[in-house]
């Protein structure tokens, strides 16, 4: 078993890689928990007074209009500075925004747009910054084809307001864990890609050098024994790095495995996480350039998390877009650890996706291996 | 024998690398396989360790045919490549163990033999080091403990003292004469006709892919028709004494080089003394004077035409 020990034992030489993105990961789940379960609720509830000058009347800014009219109670104001402070300062109103002539373009080019004049005295006044952000990046993310989707902005912007408003009942904290394991589970998908083509990756390239793949060739050690034990080798090292994400979310959120799907996070993560060690395998006989190697690692894991939806939530993507997250297995991991479970049979089609993906891999990855061997 | 080959035709597309190239090797000998850069040892190595396929020829090791599949071939092979073949992410004690591994699964006596590796490669203070902390001479003495540990009947050394400084050199030559003082059998392949004259009982030139000669030093020596050359410098001489030295016994040739004049004998005894009688004679002053055995490079030069090394 040298083969095996000595693939251990260079994979664990990269500790750092190994560090680094598990600590990315827990500092962003620990993050994105605590933020999105106690901050919001807090300044949720106050409805304020507040002007709204619209000088784009656009689509856009009619929409973020209602959806600010629906939370605060209006009051009539004027295009007029001094006429806007006095407002504020005899507490007439709690904010007034003013919205520019420009809005869509400046919203689209990601500029700050919109000039807010609030009460400083009144810490509640500071979310309606928050309000008009988390509207203008739902909005932006609809954003396809030269038009915005109001409709599914509405329709997340109201999803978050329920979570919110069954604030004391058993089904609220529910939802929450849900989502927070839904969250957790989902990014694992992140530091899986990265993690298993920087590190198996990177480590296979160093048996299937030329110079070292001679060695083994010309030595008594036979060649299926000596592949038994790199896929052994392999298999061990994503099993760990699995295991870890696994323990992190009994450790962070232990209590709350009954009252969600956790069996369901656990197999889908597995199915997952096999199926990326099977695109790790066609990588390596696609290439054995290390710069590229690293390179895929960054890109394809951040870039297969933004267009499946783990940084920003499926609904929210444009059609297009779906549509070319459809080609990788993490839409199909992130499909199912967004559905409530109630048979096998809810996820058993995107877990078939992901382990024909898997299959899909291996045939792309042995036709590679078999070009290269006639070259 | 342990090893033979018969024929062996080798090409790269177009390019022919091995011509119908042969080769015995006897137990118990070093054999040098000499030639210029790109004449075809590594080709010739790579064939018979089954790393390349052939067009053509018979490949057989300790009287058997060779393929890739001959694992108890070999478990008895030890091959240290051109290229420094190790793992930049290993230390010197674990690739000597790993590639040690590949031939040995007993862990006690893998212990034993790695730490016997190193320590004959002179590497004992330098177990801990990754590679890339090695100077050149020590990377390649690496590459010879990772080849060797395994403790092989037969070894392929290629071109292992390439780019080595003098003091590595010595080490490494030692030591392969230690090898086979053990009884192994080495095939040393190198274009440093010293290291074939000092080291190789048997030699074999190359050169385009084919063999030329093959003997022992003295036999390849004596194949060429310069057996000694003196090289003379004189104070003065004249055109028409130079053309009278032609006279001498078994003088076959002069040439002029700078100041001085190489004279060319053939087979024959007593030149130096008919030479001197020569310049007496003439009542030459002479500030010079060296006589040179032939070389391999005179061997070389003299079958193909040009030096063995530029
Ligand atoms: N993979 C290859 N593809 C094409 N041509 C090759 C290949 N390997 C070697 N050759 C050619 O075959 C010839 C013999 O090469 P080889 O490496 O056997 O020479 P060598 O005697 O070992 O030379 P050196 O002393 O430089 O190591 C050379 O002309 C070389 O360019
Ligand atoms: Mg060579």
């Amino acid at each position: 078993m040298t083969v095996y020990k000595y693939f251990i034992k260079i994979a664990l030489k990269n500790k750092w890689t190994i560090l680094g993105y598990t600590i990315i990961f827990f500092s962003m789940s620990l993050i994105s928990g605590s933020g999105a379960t106690e901050r919001e609720p807090k300044f949720m509830e106050t409805r304020l007074n507040i002007g709204i000058i619209d000088n784009s009347n656009s689509e856009l800014s009619t929409g973020l209009k209602d959806y600010l009219e629906g939370k605060h109670n209006m009051v009539d104001t004027i295009d007029d500075e001094d006429y806007i402070k006095e407002q504020i300062f005899l507490e007439r109103a709690d904010a007034i925004i003013i919205i520019p002539e420009d809005f869509q373009e400046k919203v689209i080019n990601k500029e700050k747009s919109i000039k807010i004049y609030n009460d400083d005295r009144k810490i509640e006044s500071m979310q309606i910054q928050n309000q008009i952000n988390k509207f203008l990046m739902f909005a932006n993310a609809t954003y396809e084809d030269g038009k915005f989707n109001l409709a599914n902005v509405n329709l997340a912007l109201r999803e978050k307001a329920k979570v919110k408003l069954a604030n004391n009942n058993r089904e609220k904290n529910n939802s929450i864990n849900n989502e927070w394991f839904r969250n957790y589970y989902n990014f694992t998908s992140y530091v899986i890609i990265a993690m298993y083509i920087a590190i198996i990756g990177m480590v296979m390239t160093d048996f299937t050098d030329e110079n070292i793949d001679s060695r083994m060739k010309i030595s008594s050690k036979k060649f299926l024994n000596f592949n038994m034990e790199l896929y052994l080798g392999q298999l061990t090292i994503a099993a760990i790095i699995t295991s870890i994400f696994i323990l992190g979310s009994i450790v962070l959120k232990g209590k709350y495995i009954g009252e969600v799907d956790f069996i369901k996070y656990v197999i889908n993560i597995i199915v997952f996480s096999f199926t990326i060690l099977c695109f790790t395998f066609f990588i390596n006989n696609f290439t054995k350039n290390k710069f590229v190697i690293s390179g895929l690692a960054t890109v394809l894991s951040l870039a297969t998390s933004f267009i499946s939806g783990v940084m920003v939530p499926q609904e929210f993507l444009g059609e297009k877009t779906l549509l070319l997250a459809k080609f990788f297995p993490t839409y199909y991991f992130v499909k199912v650890n967004g559905t409530t479970v109630n048979s096998f049979s809810d996820i058993s089609f995107n877990i078939f996706m992901q382990l024909s993906f898997a299959v899909a891999f291996i045939l792309m990855g042995l036709y590679f291996s078999k070009a290269k061997q006639k070259a | 024998m342990v090893v033979e080959v018969k024929n062996l035709v080798k090409r790269y597309k177009e390019l022919i690398a091995l011509d119908h190239f042969n080769m015995e090797v006897e137990e118990g000998e070093i054999l040098g396989l000499l030639g210029p850069n790109g004449c075809g040892k590594t080709t010739a190595i790579n064939c018979i360790l089954s790393l390349l396929n052939y067009d053509k020829g018979e490949i057989r090791v300790f009287g058997e045919k060779m393929t890739p599949n001959s694992y108890d071939i070999k478990r008895e092979i030890g091959l240290v490549p051109q290229e420094v073949s190790v793992f930049e992410n290993l230390t010197v004690i674990e690739n000597t163990d790993y590639f040690c591994g590949l031939y040995i699964d007993d862990k006690n006596k893998r212990k034993q033999y790695v730490e016997e590796a190193i320590e004959f490669v002179g590497l004992k203070d330098y177990t801990k080091f990754y590679p890339k902390k090695l100077s050149g001479g020590l990377k390649r003495r690496l590459n010879i403990a990772c080849g060797i540990a395994h403790k092989p009947k037969l070894i392929f050394l290629d071109e292992p003292t390439v780019a080595v400084d003098v003091q590595s050199r010595n080490f490494i030559l030692n030591g392969i004469e230690k090898l086979n003082d053990e009884g192994s059998t080495i095939i040393y392949t190198t274009h440093y006709l010293e290291e074939a004259e000092r080291l190789c009982k048997r030699i074999i030139i190359m050169d385009k892919g084919r063999g030329l000669v093959s003997g022992t030093n003295e036999e390849l020596k004596s194949m060429i028709s310069t057996s000694e050359k003196i090289v003379v410098g004189f104070t003065e001489i004249e055109d028409e004494t130079v053309q009278n030295m032609k006279n001498i016994l078994h003088v076959m040739d002069i040439e002029k080089a700078g100041e001085d004049y190489i004279i060319k004998f053939e087979n024959g005894f007593n030149n130096l003394a008919n030479l001197m009688n020569f310049i007496e004679e003439n009542q030459l002053v002479y500030t010079k004077l060296q006589s040179q055995l032939p070389t391999l490079n005179d061997v070389f030069l003299e079958l193909t035409g040009k030096e063995l090394r530029d």
